[in-house]
C-alpha cells in the first residue's frame, strides 16, 4: 500500500509537469491553429538557457527562473510566431506540420551544438531538499513544489482565459476570427501572445524537468510526446481535458514503472521498454478513440498541381539515373562510396512519401520505423540475401503499414501525423530495443544475392540501390496514372466531395499507407549494411519527412532531391571534418555542427515555398533543355569536369561537388535567366567573357599550393567557374537563331514533356476532368479558382480589368 | 460621433467600388452615400453583392478600385480592426456573436472601441433585460432573437459613428424584427449613420431614409423608399 501511495505521488508530480506542457500546447493550438511540434524543443531550450543563466553565469535560482520563464521564453515564442508561424497560417496542413517539425529538429541540433551533450548540465534543485511525511507516505519538497506550480498554472490560465480581455479574445479568435476584427480585436496580436504564453509554459515544464535530473536535449525534446498525449485527451482544445489527460498519463507511467517486473517478457519478447512506451501507446489509443473528426469544407487545396510524367519519360529518367549513378560510382573510390550510396538510399525512403504525402496528402512521421522493420525482417529471414526474403520483408512492412493505418483511417492531418509519431516511438522502445533482434544494439542486413551474384562490394550495393529506386519510381508513375492514383489525389484535394459522393476511401487509404510502408521497408531490406537502433528512431524519420517536403514530395524527382540533400549532410560533415575550416574560420561554431543544424532551417524556410524546391528547379530546367546551345555548354562543362577527375587534376570529392553545383545551381540558374530565343544578347556575351577572364586570372594567379587544401577556396573557385559556365550558356543561347533551326518556341511546345524525373508540368484542365470522371466526381474539380477574402490592402487607383 | 463635418458631407461614401473574390469580380462600380444620422437600406436579391459591399465598407475586403470614404477621409485599405476602434460597428450576416463565449464575454469584446465594459453592460442590459437575466449563459445557446439582440447591443452601447448591419431579420419572427428596427431608428436619431442590408424589404423600409436597390453588383436605383418600389419588385422578378 505504501508503495502504491508513493508511486501515486510520483505519478502526480510527473502529471503536473505534463499538464503544464500540455496546457501550453493547447493554448497555442487553439488560438493560432498551428500544432507546435517544437513545443518540447522550446522547453528543452529553456532548460539549457536556465542552465546557462543559473549555473554558467551564477544568477541565483529564482531570478534565473523568472528571467527564463517570464522573459526569455515568451519573447522567443512571440518571435517565432511573428517570423515563422504568421506566414503559414493559411498554408496546407502538411506545410504547417513540416515547418514546426523542422523547427523542432533545428532547435534540437542547435542546442546540441551550443551545449555539447557529452557533458552533463545539472541545474540543481529549485527548492531545499526536505520532505514531508504524512501517514507513512513521503512527500519530497521538490515533488510538492512541482504539483504546486501546476496548480498555480491552472489557476493562472483559468483567470487569464475567463477574466482578462486578452484571454477572452484568445477564445473569441477560435470562434470567429473576422468577427473579432470587426470588434476591434487584433487576431495576429492575440496569436502572438498565445505563442508567448505557450513558450512560457513549455519553459516552466522544461526547467522543472531539468531540476529533476540533468537535462538531455533529445530526451527533453521528445518528452513533449507525453504532453501531446495529455493534450489530445482534451482534443487539443480543452484545458481541463489536458489536465485530466496528464493525470491519467502520469499515473499510468508511474504504476507501470512500479509494478512491471524488470524482466517481464512474452516468450522471448522483452517488455522492459514498456514503461517508456506508455505515453506513445496512450497517444495512439486516445487519437484513435477520438470521436469522428468533422471534415472541414474549407480544406486547403494545393495551389499548384504537379504534373505526372508519361511512362516513357519515367523509364528514360530511370535509365539516366542508373547510368549516372554508375558513372559517378566508378569515379569515387573506397571509403567515400558508402556515403554516396547512403545519399541515394535516403532517396529511396523519401520517395516512399510520394504516394502518401504527395499524392494523397497524408503525413507520416514513421518512415524509418518501416525501414527498420524491413531491415530486421531481412536479417532474420534472408541470411543468404535471397530476393525472396526481400519480397517477404517488404510484404511484412506493407502489412504493418496497413495495420497501423486501419485504426487511423478516420484521421487526417495533425492527428494522423501524431499517430504515426507515436507508432515510431512505440517501436523504438518495444521493437528496436529487443536484444534478441538487435544483438548488442546492432542489426546487420545481408547483401542482396541473385542467382549467385552478390552485392558484396560498395559499388554493387550502390547499383542495387539505384536499380531499386528506378523500379520503384516506375511503379509509382504507373500507379499515379491509374484510376487508383486519381482517386488518391481526389482524396487529397476534396475529402468533403469524396465523402458526400459516398466514395469509399477505406481501401484506398489503407492501400496507400501499405504501399508507402512497403517502399520504406524495401530500403531496409536491400540496405546490405548494419544499423544501430537509433537509425530507426523518430528523429531520422522527422528529417526524412522534412526534407522530402523541402525537395518537393509531389514528384519523384523532388523526393529524390530531398533524400539526396539528407544524404549530403553527412558527406559535407566528412569533407569538412577532414581538413581546415577554410573561409569558415571566422565562424565560431565548427562547420560540422552548422551542417547538422542546416536541415532544420531548410525545413523552416520551405514554409514560404510549399511546392518544394524541385518544382522551381524543374521549371528552369525546362527552359534550359529547350535551348540546345545552352544544354550543349552545360554538357561540355560536365565533360571537362569528368576528364579533369579522370586525369586526377581534381579530387573525387571536387568532382562530386562540381556535379552537384552544376546540377542544382548552375543549370537552374541558366534556365531561369535565359533570354527568349532571338533576343539580342551582346551584353551577356560580354559578361561571359569577363567571367572567363576573371576565372582564368584566379586560376592562374593564385598560389595554388597553399590554398588548394582550403575548402573555402575550393568553394570560391567552383562558384567562379559556375558563373563562367552559366554566362557562356546564356550568351551562346542567344547567338544562334533557333527559329531558323526549327527549334523555336513553337515547335518546342509540341515536344513531349522533357521533365525526365516527373516534376513540373502543370496539370491541364483536361487531365483534371479526366481524373474527375475516373472516380465519378464529374464537375467537382471543374471549378473556378477562388481566392480567400483576406484583406490585401490594395489602395484605390489600381486598375484591374473592366466591368 | 459628432465631430463629423457639416451635414452636406456624407459620413460614409463608397465611390465607384469594384471588388473581386480571386479573379471573379463581384462589384462593378458601386456608388453609395450615407449622410450623417440617416438610415440607408441596401436591398437586392440573393447574390447581388450586398454583403460584399458591406465587407468593403467594413474593411474586410479591399476594393480592387474605387475608394471608401468616412467623414471625407479615404479609408480604403484600412484594416477592419482599425475601423472598429474608430467606432465603425459592423454586425455581419447571421453571426454577430461569439457562440462559445458567454453573454458578458461577448460584451467585453466590444470594449476595444474604448467604451468601458460597465457602460456597455449597463446599456445592453437596460435595453434588453432578457440578456441581463442570461448574462452568464453561453451565447450559442441563446435563442435566435436573443442572439441578434446581443449583436445589436454592441451597436447600441458603443455609440458608433457608422453602423453596418447585414440581414438583421434573418430567421426571426416579425415581432422581433420590428423591435430590432425600432432600435435601429433610435440609434439613428442619436446621430449614427446606418447602412443596413436586407433581402426582404418590408420592415426596413419603415425606418430607412433612403433605399438603394442592387442587382448583379451594380446599384440599380436610389431614392426614397416610396420611390423605388417599382425597381424593387423588378429586381426580385429578375428583370
Ligand atoms: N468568399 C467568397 N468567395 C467567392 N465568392 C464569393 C464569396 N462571397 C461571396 N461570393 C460571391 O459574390 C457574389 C455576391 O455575394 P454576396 O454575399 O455579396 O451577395 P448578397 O447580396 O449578400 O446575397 P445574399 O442576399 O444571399 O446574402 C455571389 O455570387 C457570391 O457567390
Ligand atoms: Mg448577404
Amino acid at each position: 500500500m505504501d508503495k502504491f501511495l508513493q508511486f501515486t505521488v510520483l505519478g502526480l508530480s510527473q502529471a503536473a509537469i505534463f499538464a503544464i506542457a500540455a496546457s501550453g500546447l493547447v493554448v497555442t493550438y487553439s488560438t493560432s491553429g498551428i500544432f507546435n511540434f517544437a513545443h518540447g524543443a522550446f522547453g528543452m531550450m529553456a532548460a539549457f538557457t536556465y542552465w546557462q543563466v543559473h549555473v554558467a553565469w551564477d544568477v541565483p535560482t529564482w531570478p534565473a527562473f523568472f528571467l527564463v520563464v517570464f522573459i526569455i521564453a515568451p519573447l522567443f515564442g512571440a518571435f517565432i510566431e511573428r517570423v515563422i508561424m504568421r506566414g503559414i497560417e493559411d498554408a496546407p496542413e502538411v506545410v504547417k506540420i513540416v515547418v514546426t517539425v523542422s523547427l523542432m529538429v533545428a532547435l534540437l541540433f542547435l542546442a546540441i551544438a551550443i551545449w555539447p551533450q557529452d557533458v552533463a548540465h545539472p541545474v540543481g534543485a529549485l527548492v531545499e531538499g526536505g520532505q514531508l511525511e504524512i501517514a507513512g507516505v513521503i512527500l519530497p519538497n521538490q515533488r510538492l513544489m512541482i504539483i504546486g506550480v501546476a496548480i498555480a498554472v491552472a489557476i493562472g490560465l483559468w483567470l487569464l482565459l475567463k477574466a482578462t480581455r486578452l484571454g477572452v479574445a484568445m477564445r473569441a479568435v477560435v470562434d470567429d476570427r473576422s468577427l473579432l476584427q470587426l470588434n476591434g480585436g487584433r487576431p495576429a496580436r492575440t496569436a502572438m501572445m498565445s505563442w508567448a504564453i505557450g513558450a512560457g509554459l513549455a519553459a516552466i515544464s522544461g526547467v522543472l524537468l531539468a531540476a529533476e535530473q540533468p537535462p538531455s536535449a533529445i530526451t527533453l525534446t521528445f518528452l513533449v510526446v507525453n504532453a501531446y498525449a495529455a493534450a489530445v485527451v482534451g482534443r487539443l482544445r480543452s484545458l481541463p481535458g489536458a489536465f485530466l489527460g496528464a493525470v491519467i498519463l502520469g499515473l499510468a507511467v508511474s504504476y507501470t514503472a512500479a509494478y512491471l517486473p524488470s524482466d517481464a517478457s512474452i516468450g522471448s519478447f522483452s517488455l522492459s521498454g514498456l514503461p517508456r512506451a506508455v505515453p506513445a501507446i496512450m497517444l495512439f489509443i486516445v487519437i484513435v478513440a477520438q470521436p469522428e473528426a468533422r471534415l472541414r469544407a474549407h480544406t486547403t487545396i494545393r495551389t499548384r498541381v504537379v504534373g505526372v510524367p508519361t511512362q516513357r519519360t519515367a523509364a528514360i529518367g530511370a535509365l539516366v539515373l542508373v547510368l549516372g549513378t554508375a558513372a559517378i560510382g566508378s569515379m569515387i573510390a573506397g571509403p567515400d562510396l558508402p556515403l554516396v550510396s547512403k545519399a541515394l538510399w535516403f532517396g529511396l525512403i523519401t520517395v516512399s512519401l510520394v504516394p502518401l504525402t504527395g499524392y494523397a496528402g497524408q503525413v507520416s512521421l514513421a518512415q524509418l520505423t518501416f525501414t527498420g522493420i524491413g531491415a530486421l525482417a531481412m536479417a532474420e529471414w534472408g541470411a543468404n540475401g535471397s530476393p525472396f526474403a526481400v519480397m517477404l520483408s517488404i510484404g511484412l512492412c506493407a502489412l504493418v503499414g496497413a495495420v497501423v493505418a486501419l485504426p487511423a483511417l478516420r484521421l487526417t492531418g495533425i492527428y494522423l501525423a501524431l499517430a504515426t509519431a507515436s507508432f515510431a516511438i512505440f517501436c523504438t522502445w518495444m521493437v528496436f530495443s529487443q536484444s534478441s533482434l538487435l544483438v548488442g544494439g546492432t542489426v546487420s542486413v545481408p547483401p542482396l544475392s541473385i542467382f549467385g551474384w552478390t552485392a558484396d562490394t560498395q559499388f554493387k550495393q550502390l547499383m542495387v540501390t539505384a536499380v531499386a529506386f528506378a523500379i520503384i519510381a516506375n511503379i509509382l508513375v504507373l500507379l499515379r496514372r491509374s484510376a487508383w492514383g486519381r482517386r488518391l489525389t481526389a482524396m487529397r484535394d476534396s475529402p468533403v466531395a469524396c465523402a458526400t459522393l459516398g466514395l469509399n476511401l477505406t481501401s484506398t487509404k489503407v492501400g496507400v499507407f501499405a504501399l508507402s510502408a512497403a517502399i520504406a521497408g524495401s530500403a531496409g531490406a536491400i540496405a546490405g549494411r548494419s544499423f544501430v537502433s537509433d537509425d530507426f528512431g523518430l528523429t531520422p524519420s522527422l528529417q526524412v519527412t522534412m526534407l522530402a517536403v523541402v525537395g518537393g514530395v509531389g514528384s519523384i524527382g523532388g523526393a529524390l532531391l530531398g533524400g539526396l540533400l539528407l544524404g549530403m549532410f553527412p558527406i559535407g560533415s566528412s569533407v569538412f571534418a577532414a581538413n581546415a575550416i577554410g573561409v569558415f574560420r571566422f565562424v565560431t561554431v565548427p562547420v560540422t555542427k552548422v551542417i547538422t543544424i542546416m536541415p532544420g532551417f531548410m525545413g523552416i524556410g520551405m514554409g514560404r515555398n510549399p511546392d518544394g524546391a524541385a518544382s522551381d528547379i524543374a521549371r528552369s530546367y525546362r527552359s534550359l533543355i529547350e535551348s540546345v546551345p545552352a544544354s550543349v555548354v552545360t554538357a561540355i562543362a560536365f565533360a571537362i569536369l569528368w576528364i579533369s577527375a579522370r586525369l586526377e587534376y581534381i579530387s573525387n570529392w571536387d568532382f562530386f561537388a562540381g556535379v552537384l553545383v552544376i546540377l542544382l545551381a548552375v543549370m537552374p540558374l541558366i534556365g531561369s535567366i535565359l533570354p527568349p530565343p532571338g533576343v539580342q544578347v551582346a551584353g551577356r556575351r560580354l559578361a561571359a567573357g569577363l567571367w572567363l577572364v576573371f576565372a582564368l586570372l584566379i586560376t592562374a594567379v593564385l598560389p595554388w599550393e597553399t590554398l588548394v587544401e582550403s575548402n573555402g577556396f575550393r568553394i570560391l573557385l567552383m562558384l567562379v567557374w559556375a558563373g563562367v559556365v552559366a554566362s557562356i550558356a546564356v550568351g551562346v543561347h542567344g547567338a544562334v537563331d533557333l527559329e531558323a533551326l526549327g527549334l523555336g518556341t513553337d515547335t518546342a511546345a509540341e515536344i513531349e514533356s522533357p521533365d525526365l524525373m516527373g516534376f513540373g508540368t502543370e496539370i491541364t484542365r483536361a487531365d483534371a476532368q479526366l481524373a474527375a470522371r475516373a472516380i465519378g466526381l464529374d464537375g467537382e474539380l471543374d471549378r473556378p479558382d477562388t481566392g480567400s477574402t483576406a484583406v490585401t490592402h490594395a489602395r484605390s487607383g489600381v486598375e484591374v480589368g473592366s466591368t | 460621433m459628432t465631430d463629423a463635418p457639416a451635414a452636406v458631407e456624407p459620413l460614409l461614401e463608397l465611390r465607384d467600388i469594384t471588388a473581386s473574390y480571386g479573379t471573379i469580380e463581384v462589384l462593378h462600380g458601386v456608388d453609395l452615400v450615407v449622410p450623417p444620422g440617416s438610415v440607408v437600406a441596401l436591398l437586392g436579391p440573393n447574390g447581388a453583392g450586398k454583403t460584399t459591399t458591406l465587407s468593403v465598407a467594413a474593411g474586410l475586403l479591399a476594393p480592387t478600385s474605387g475608394g471608401v470614404y468616412m467623414a471625407g477621409r479615404d479609408v480604403s485599405g484600412v484594416k477592419p480592426d482599425e475601423l472598429a476602434r474608430k467606432r465603425v460597428v459592423t454586425i455581419p450576416e447571421g453571426k454577430g456573436i461569439f457562440p462559445n463565449l458567454t453573454v458578458k464575454e461577448n460584451l467585453l469584446m466590444a470594449s476595444y472601441t474604448g467604451v468601458s465594459v460597465d457602460h456597455i453592460e449597463r446599456v445592453a442590459f437596460e435595453r434588453f433585460p432578457r440578456l441581463g437575466e442570461r448574462s452568464s449563459q453561453v451565447a450559442g445557446t441563446l435563442s435566435g432573437g436573443e442572439q441578434q439582440m446581443l449583436a445589436m447591443a454592441r451597436g447600441l452601447a458603443v455609440e458608433p459613428a457608422i453602423l453596418l448591419l447585414d440581414e438583421l431579420s434573418m430567421g426571426l419572427a416579425p415581432l422581433i424584427v420590428e423591435e430590432l428596427y425600432g432600435i435601429v431608428s433610435h440609434i439613428a436619431k442619436s446621430g449614427t449613420s446606418i447602412l443596413v442590408v436586407e433581402q426582404f424589404a418590408r420592415a426596413v423600409l419603415g425606418v430607412a431614409d433612403t433605399a438603394a436597390v442592387m442587382v448583379n453588383g451594380r446599384i440599380r436605383a436610389v431614392g426614397k423608399p416610396s420611390e423605388i418600389e417599382n425597381d424593387l419588385s423588378a429586381a426580385y422578378l429578375g428583370a
